[in-house]
């Protein structure tokens, strides 16, 4: 009875514990946003620093964002052609590609792959700036690291992500007119008609939001976790993995949250 | 007379569970150059990223010239006080995104490179390189021009021949030597070193187990009767 007892108290504590830091940590994601809040609103901003990340976090992800684009249209193509074509729905291949692609499949895909590509390698540098000191030497050089390292970065991501979207969008339906066209025998006019009349505004717009969201929580993740990396190489390593891991979560589900907010307009 | 640059009283630092500084007092006099010699682990860069600002102590108070208690300032009271100090890092903390040239301007945009190169003996041709082309060696050195080019009130060295062989390390010693003899800048430096203490220490603090053990003129250091001290100087465990 009194070792039931102290397991039981044992697992509570850790239960405790466990959601002690959950809350702790939220608090410090939480703290760390402020302070960006606060210092992009009263201190230096870096345009130069913007502008480099800009091209980091955007133009250099093209390639990749152009890939898993094209590829996701033409697979979406021939999957709902395999579909479609079992209840003679043929014509509403290209309204469910360019559907899929402009609300869905390109601000996710593409935040996926940012959040790898992008928001691994700010939590590495960030990461390796802190436990090599060169955090400290910023600070002792009169240079804000906020202002100098985070609020450039999550700036970038927050437009970079929606103009890669756009992108993204333009390559995606091209991979699945491709298909269409020279593969499944379409009209070429009639698919881009098709497409053309058949896309809204606020698909194009719901996903671009998408996309500004997933660019800061990247960034912001990337930025975070690099920043209260520990220790050495290990340290960096974690925060990276943490980074990436914590992102693409939360795309996910904020993905799902801004789904359901534009499902009800 | 010796002027007090810089008062440390009573500081407590501890993480979590483990008290690194306890009740520590030490005062840094203007125009000298105080070696912290400890083991490791003994809170002599603590101390030192304590009076920088870069951390918070737990209680006590750090004053420095007329500002009284450094914890109180505001974020960007802080700023303009570690602005005070020149650092050499331990591992030169360079920022290896900018070559040697952007490095310096970061410190300070007006004064001419080519002059702060000749007196940490550096070509100007390492100018345009990246901190990871360069030797540790080197990068001390330009970690040095970038410490003393800000002017500063006070120059922190953080192990400043920590990874370096014998003889770049006597190198270092001199330059610093010359350095902060010429330029009568108020000097603390963490070592385990003991040529630095030799070379160009005026005063010494010995550190064990987050207190001060022992103070005194850099020349009587032999003369001490702290056991601990003598063991760590003859590098007895």
């Amino acid at each position: 009875m009194t070792r039931l007892l102290s397991s039981a108290l044992a697992l509570s504590k850790r239960l405790f514990n466990l959601i002690f830091s959950f809350f702790y940590s939220i608090g410090e994601i939480v703290d760390f946003f402020l302070d960006c809040v606060k210092y992009f609103i009263t201190e230096k901003f870096y345009f130069n620093i913007f502008l480099k990340q800009f091209i980091k976090i955007g133009f250099n992800s093209l390639p990749v964002v152009g890939l898993t684009s094209i590829f996701t249209g033409m697979v979406l193509a021939l999957q709902s052609y395999t579909g479609f074509s079992r209840f003679s729905a043929e014509s509403a291949i290209p309204n469910v590609v360019v559907l899929s692609i402009t609300r869905e499949l390109a601000p996710v895909l593409a935040g996926l792959m940012v959040a790898g590509r992008s928001g691994a390698a700010i939590a590495a540098e960030i990461g390796t700036m802190k436990v090599t000191e060169q955090i400290d030497a910023l600070k002792t050089l009169s240079t804000n690291p906020f202002n100098y390292l985070i609020i450039p970065r999550i700036l970038a991501g927050i437009i970079s992500l929606p103009i890669l979207v756009i992108v993204g969008d333009i390559i995606g339906v091209l991979g699945g007119y491709l298909i269409c066209v020279n593969l499944l025998n379409f009209n070429p006019t009639v698919y881009l008609q098709n497409t053309y009349n058949f896309v809204q505004f606020i698909d194009v717009f719901s996903g671009l939001v998408k996309a500004s969201v997933f660019g800061f929580l990247i960034t912001f993740m990337g930025c975070y976790h690099g920043f209260n990396a520990k220790g050495g190489a290990q340290g960096v390593g974690q925060s990276t993995t943490y980074s990436v891991v914590s992102s693409s979560i939360l795309i996910l589900l904020m993905n799902y949250i801004i789904t359901s907010f534009f499902f009800r307009l | 007379m010796r002027k007090k640059k810089i008062i440390v009283k009573n500081i407590n630092k501890s993480f979590k569970n483990k008290v690194v500084l306890k009740k520590l007092n030490l005062d840094v006099f203007e125009s000298e150059s105080l070696s912290i010699i400890g083991e490791s682990g003994s809170g002599k860069s603590i101390l030192t990223r304590c009076i920088v600002g870069l951390l918070d102590y737990d209680d006590g108070s750090i004053s420095f010239g007329k500002l009284d208690n450094i914890k109180t300032l505001s974020d960007k009271e802080k700023m303009n006080y570690m602005s005070k100090f020149g650092i050499l890092f331990q591992n030169s903390a360079l920022l290896d995104s900018l070559n040697i040239r952007e490095n310096l301007k970061f410190a300070n945009k007006k004064n001419s490179l080519n002059e702060i190169l000749s007196e940490v003996g550096l070509p100007q041709s390492i100018l345009e390189k990246y901190p990871s082309e360069l030797s540790v060696g080197m990068q001390k050195r330009v970690g040095l021009a970038r410490a003393i080019l800000k002017k500063p009130e006070v120059l922190i060295l953080d192990e400043p021949t920590t990874g370096l062989d014998p003889i770049i390390a006597r190198q270092i010693n001199l330059l610093i030597k010359n350095l902060v003899r010429k330029k009568k800048i108020t000097t603390i430096t963490v070592t385990h070193d003991m040529d630095s203490v030799y070379e160009f220490a005026d005063y010494v603090a010995f550190l064990k187990n987050g207190i001060i053990e022992w103070y005194g003129k850099a020349r009587k250091i032999n003369q001490s009767k702290n056991s601990s001290m003598i063991k760590f100087i003859k590098g007895i465990n």
